[in-house]
């Protein structure tokens, strides 16, 4: 196979896989009324993009546009050698749109609805590989009759592939032509012929220099129709500027250029959509922007109060602390006498807290109480469905009614001028659905804050119990004992013994007993503060650390799932548009055809 | 005559200054303004300067591009004046000719409003890229001593602006030379300049340049006839002149007159059947000089006249879109007094203790002398020895915050219920499609203005004394009660026992009142009633429902006597607490939300009734009284 057919292959592939692209991205189911509206555009396009491709082989279609008196119907009977239309001096002439095609072109494969047009059938071969249309001015109609020659006009153009341009030194510079063109053009090639060339002036060079400011002009012919069709009549020999103007319409269009031309005109469909389209969106994005950076500041604000809750409450909570502390490092010392006493002590602790635990709502408690442990009570609560106290406890969080309900009704007005629009009474979702948010998202910062916490209470316990804290305590409690014990058994061995000296009497043991109760206190006392070494600024440190923490989520997670996919449609509608323009740049511009600037943005829908 | 003229000259400026005055009102209707109006622009650039000045003509060339407006120009004044170019709109400022020593007597400003004079100095003057409106004028000796003669710029390329130049002069001239050719005579920019033109009653001299002759001999009365139809102008003069680029250049052109009656489109066979043309050319100046100035004078400004009191076009047309515009707002406000904005069920009620013991206070104020003494001893004496158990008691119960505060918080949350019930009830006004209430309702309620109303709200919120407030409510309350009735005693001492009692509850409905009263809305407008928000509070009453409303004092007592009118006016403390503070809702609500919507749509609706408006309908029949009787005496 040739390269230059591959090339075509190729380029065929990727046209239909943009195509693709594009119905995938108008399928996408969106609440953004923006999108929504883009999505609509879209769809109306798709159906004219098949309509294309199926005619890609069919004889392409050529209309005259331009102001009337500018003789498109004279050009027309010029090019086709004969009185085939009604050239006239009465403005406008032509109402009636005439199609001219040879007998044997299929005209039912085009998708023209024939009964809009005058039609010809000629059996000549310059019309083998194409169809002429003459089409009304786009210039006499006022306002918006229905029945204009303007609305005729409007209904022939998107049908045709070329659009043939006609224009004189009167009418180069008419406005309503030129916005009539402006709208036309897009998706169309265009040949630009200045007329009347036995009475005017050349003004081809300011012509140019208007019409390179939307198009590309390759070329502008300069003819005569009148005296061209004079010429056939009689058997002359043709101007210049006319047999070439009447050579690429003839020939030069044939089956290779027909590919070419048509597939330019697709590309430029889509691109004026996409452009379209995005324009459409980013003007209507800062709104959206304006909700995400909302809801980013109420992020921040709801970790910020979070952690600061957190914080002055473990700050309070000195108890659990140093139980958590002593219980760690007792953990980790083993047996050991102290270590024993350490854990006694917890354990009445504990007993008096596990009560305490139940009553308590206080979520720095439970993050307190141990990751494992917490996150177990938490789940027992959800289980037991007490909405109850989880609205306590999101309110002991500052997370109360009246705020989630602040929340709520700015969100609202943002979610509205944003455009996104949602089935719900609100737009942001019940009150209860705020409420179950800020449940998740409490326990996802609590069950964050207790790994954490584990982690400091570890640090804590490790850096201020080490081996020579344990010996000296252990030996500063064991003295106590010892000395006890050794004075009991002297005592008892020796001197009742020995020097029969009395027993010690029960007095002696209650003594004792007290002094080791007030020593172990002490030691397990001093023992602690020590723990405690450094706690605060590790409360600190932790809620900073916190506030700093992303949670996966705010309030408002569909809120954001929205705002993320706003983005990714018009990401994605943004790398189609660079794929078209890279595409559309990468067809050679011809020689022949002007056409539609690549880099001009359109402004209309087009047509 | 010239009394006459001055006549009119005072109408119009009397018009003139009511019409401004009535302008100022007209923002709030979101209308456009005076300028860019066709009989405005008449009346400023027209009437006012011609009406009281010496009697002169203009005479304009008006046409589409490139079809010769500037040959014709230079063949009417016989000098290369304006340049001309191959290339199409390059005439892209007037060039008036004006007759030696004009300037002397008239103010050429004042005449052509809006254009920036030049003194002319060279053809290419004209084709000057300037934003600004610029006029380039020079003297000319063989100028009849009451002509002004210009070239103007095209009316249909794509510089707009060039259209906009070409209008003024249009809109201040007196005879048009119309410039047609068969390509252009039916292009709907051609026609719909000179539809304006034919309206205003301009006399027309029509030249067909670009003809082929002599085959469009034939033609171009046909052309000229549907050009005639479609616009409704009917030329007083007809010249053709060939298709002759040389003969342009040189300033020799032949222009030829030609006779020509429009007929309608049924007989249109019989224009051809007209005698052979003559082939003598024209010389246009000497035709323009014979005109009839005065005749003509008097011809168009009575055209611009009847222009501005024509009911579809002149003033009429604005009043009548005032008033249109005027009724879309009582659609508007009618739209949303028709429901009321908010209904509070169960607005909170100052605990019953907090009340009680404000009362006691009250009473304790008011013991004089030996009493106060003995029972303030008591009092203190009481308060020691209750210390503790008031402490434990503290301490074993959750809620240590002050009974006001919860009631803070409580209202509070109220207030954002409110606060979201009237948004939504916006937001559904809003999409209702009334165009006028939707733009003004988006700033209201979007994200960035509800942030900035909350935080007014909590502010004036948090930083309200209701402590204060329901001591001075108290005090007025109980000094009225005891002036009117014997039976305090009584109450005081019952004060405990009505602590238990069960609370009321009050319903507050807040309304946006447009027009008459509540519940009367879209019938009569009362002109006198202010648009607000109106508080509505309704108790559950002992003895039946009772309604305080904003103004009413009277206490509800349909119980007189024992439990049963204690509880009336213990409930009665709640009502007008919650009245007091839903008033204070409703003002604020209408402050920092509604705005000011309310006073512009009001405003916007009376409009019609304003004095402006009156007096500019007057200069209105004023002026067409005159022009009828103008009309008896020619």
């Amino acid at each position: 196979m040739p390269t230059s057919e591959l090339a075509q292959i190729e380029m065929l592939a990727t046209v239909d896989r943009l195509i693709q692209q594009l119905k995938r991205w108008s399928e996408q189911s969106t609440n953004w009324k923006t999108a929504q509206q883009c999505q609509a555009v879209i769809q109306q396009l798709l159906p004219r993009l098949d309509m294309l491709r199926v005619r890609l082989e069919s004889p392409l279609v050529i209309a005259t546009f331009g102001g009337t008196g500018t003789g498109k119907s004279s050009l027309v009977n010029a090019l086709i050698g004969s009185y085939c239309t009604t050239s006239g001096r009465q403005r406008p002439t032509t109402m009636e749109p005439v199609l001219i095609a040879h007998p044997e072109t299929d005209l039912d494969r085009l998708g023209l609805d024939l009964s809009q047009f005058h039609v010809e059938q000629k059996n000549l071969d310059q019309l083998r590989n194409i169809i002429l249309i003459d089409c009304p001015d786009p210039d006499t109609s006022e306002a918006t009759e229905i029945e204009s020659n303007l609305t005729r006009l409007q209904h022939i153009v998107p049908l045709c592939d070329i659009l043939l341009y006609t224009s004189t030194q009167q009418k180069y510079r008419s406005a309503r032509v030129s916005e009539e063109l402006k709208e036309a053009a897009v998706g169309r090639r265009l040949i630009f012929v200045q007329t009347h060339a036995g009475l005017d002036e050349d003004i081809r060079e300011d012509w140019r220099d208007l019409l390179s400011q939307q198009f590309e002009v390759p070329e502008i012919f300069f003819v005569d129709s009148v005296k061209a069709l004079e010429d056939q009549l009689a058997d002359r020999p043709l101007e210049k500027e006319f047999a070439s103007l009447k050579e690429i319409l003839s020939t030069q269009l044939g089956k290779s250029e027909r590919l070419q031309v048509r597939r330019a005109n697709l590309l430029e469909l889509i691109q004026n959509a996409i452009d379209h389209c995005s324009h459409k969106i980013d003007s209507a994005l800062p709104a959206v922007r304006e909700l995400e950076t909302f809801l980013k500041q109420q992020h921040l604000a709801l970790t910020a109060q979070m952690s600061q809750e957190l914080r002055t409450e473990l700050l309070v909570s000195r108890n659990l602390w140093e139980r958590r502390l002593i219980s760690c490092v007792s953990d980790s010392w083993g047996f050991s006498p102290f270590s024993a006493m350490l854990r006694l002590y917890n354990g009445l602790g504990n007993l008096i807290a596990s009560a305490s635990l139940f009553r308590a709502r206080n979520s720095a408690q439970v993050a307190l109480i141990g990751a494992l442990q917490g996150v177990r009570w938490i789940g027992e609560r959800n289980q037991a469905q007490s909405a109850e106290d989880r609205l306590k406890r999101i309110g002991s969080f500052g997370l109360d009614d009246n705020k989630l309900r602040e929340s709520q009704l700015l969100i609202d007005g943002y979610v509205q001028s944003a455009g996104l629009v949602t089935h719900q009474d609100h737009l942001s979702g019940s009150l209860e659905k705020i409420q179950t948010e800020a449940a998740h998202v409490e326990e996802q910062f609590l069950n964050d804050a207790g790994s954490k916490i584990d982690g400091i209470i570890n640090r804590l316990a490790h850096k201020n119990s080490g081996w020579f804290t344990r010996a000296l305590y252990e030996t500063l409690f064991l003295s106590l004992v010892v000395y006890a014990l050794l004075r009991i058994g002297k005592n008892f061995f020796y001197d009742s013994f020995q020097n029969e000296s009395h027993i010690l009497p029960i007095d002696f043991y209650v003594t004792a007993g007290v002094i080791f109760l007030i020593w172990s206190g002490f030691l397990v006392m001093m023992f602690t503060r020590k723990l405690k070494r450094g706690l605060s600024q590790e409360i600190y440190q932790l809620s900073d650390d916190l506030a700093q923490a992303k949670l996966a989520h705010g309030l408002f997670p569909h809120l954001e799932q929205e705002c993320q996919q706003v983005y990714s449609m018009q990401h994605s509608l943004e790398r189609m548009g660079g794929e078209v323009h890279q595409l559309r740049n990468e067809i050679a511009s011809s020689k022949i055809l002007g056409a539609w600037k690549v880099t001009e943005p359109t402004t209309g829908a087009g047509s | 005559m010239s009394s006459t003229l001055h006549e009119f000259s005072k109408i119009i400026h009397q018009l003139r200054d009511n019409l401004r005055a009535l302008e100022q009102h007209t923002n709030q209707l979101d209308l456009a303004g005076l300028r860019g109006r066709e009989w405005f622009d008449i009346l400023e650039r027209k009437l006012i300067p011609q009406l009281d000045d010496n009697l002169y003509l203009v005479v304009a060339v008006v046409g589409g591009t490139n079809i010769g407006k500037s040959v014709v120009f230079n063949h009417l004044v016989n000098q290369q004046t304006s340049a001309i170019s191959p290339l199409a709109s390059q005439t892209r400022h007037p060039v008036c000719l004006v007759p030696h020593n004009f300037e002397q007597t008239h103010d050429l400003v004042q005449i052509f409003q809006g254009f920036q004079l030049i003194q002319w100095s060279s053809p290419e003057d004209p084709l000057k890229q300037d934003e600004q409106h610029l006029l380039f004028w020079k003297h000319s000796e063989t100028l009849a001593s009451n002509l002004l003669v210009l070239d103007t710029p095209d009316i249909d390329s794509d510089a707009e602006v060039n259209w906009e130049r070409a209008e003024r002069i249009r809109q201040s001239a007196d005879v048009l030379v119309t410039v047609l050719t068969q390509q252009k005579y039916n292009d709907a920019a051609v026609k719909q300049f000179f539809r304006e033109a034919a309206r205003e009653d301009k006399v027309i001299i029509t030249i067909f340049n670009q003809c082929q002759l002599p085959d469009d001999e034939q033609y171009w009365p046909l052309w000229l006839n549907t050009f005639c139809q479609e616009t409704g102008v009917h030329p007083e003069l007809v010249f053709i002149a060939p298709n002759d680029r040389q003969a342009a250049n040189s300033l020799q052109l032949p222009i030829y007159p030609r006779s020509f009656e429009p007929v309608s489109p049924e007989t249109t066979s019989e224009i051809n059947s007209e005698a052979p043309p003559a082939n003598t050319p024209a010389n246009l100046m000497q035709v323009l000089s014979q005109m009839q100035f005065g005749e003509i004078k008097v011809r168009t400004l009575k055209g611009a006249l009847h222009y501005l009191i024509e009911p579809d076009t002149g003033v009429p047309s604005y009043l009548q879109e005032i008033k249109r515009r005027s009724n879309e707002f009582r659609s508007a406000s009618e739209l949303l007094s028709e429901q009321e904005l908010a209904e509070i069920e169960n607005w909170p009620l100052v605990p019953n203790t907090v009340i009680v013991s404000a009362v006691r206070q009250w009473w304790q104020e008011q013991r004089e002398g030996w009493s106060a003494q003995v029972h303030g001893f008591y009092n203190t004496i009481g308060k020691g020895v209750l210390w503790p158990v008031r402490y434990i008691k503290s301490l074993t119960t959750d809620e240590k915050r002050p009974p006001m505060e919860i009631y803070r918080e409580q209202e509070w949350s109220v207030v954002l219920q409110t606060v979201e019930g009237i948004y939504d009830r916006l937001t559904l006004v809003s999409e209702l499609g009334n165009e006028l209430l939707t733009n003004r309702l988006k700033s209201i309620l979007n994200g960035t203005s509800r942030e900035v109303l909350l935080r007014i709200l909590h502010e004036e919120h948090a930083s309200f004394d209701f402590t204060a407030q329901l001591e001075e409510l108290i005090d007025s309350e109980m000094t009225f009660f005891k002036s009117d009735s014997p039976q305090y005693y009584t109450f005081l001492k019952q004060l405990d026992q009505i602590a238990a009692v069960a609370r009321p509850a009050l319903s507050v409905g807040l309304f946006f009142v447009g027009f008459g009263a509540v519940g009367d809305v879209g019938t009569q407008i009362v002109t006198d009633t202010m648009i607000q928000s109106v508080v509505n509070v309704s108790g559950d009453v002992a003895g039946g429902a009772v309604t305080t409303t904003v103004g009413e004092t009277a206490v509800s007592s349909t119980a007189a006597s024992g439990a049963g009118y204690l509880e009336a006016k213990f409930r009665r403390f709640h009502a007008v607490f919650a009245q007091k503070r839903t008033e204070w809702l409703a003002t604020a609500i209408r402050e920092h939300l509604l705005k000011t919507l309310p006073e512009e749509l009001k405003s916007a609706v009376n409009l019609p009734d304003s004095e402006d408006f009156q007096s500019v309908q007057n200069s209105v029949s004023m002026l067409e009284e005159q022009l009828s009787q103008l009309r008896i005496s020619l």
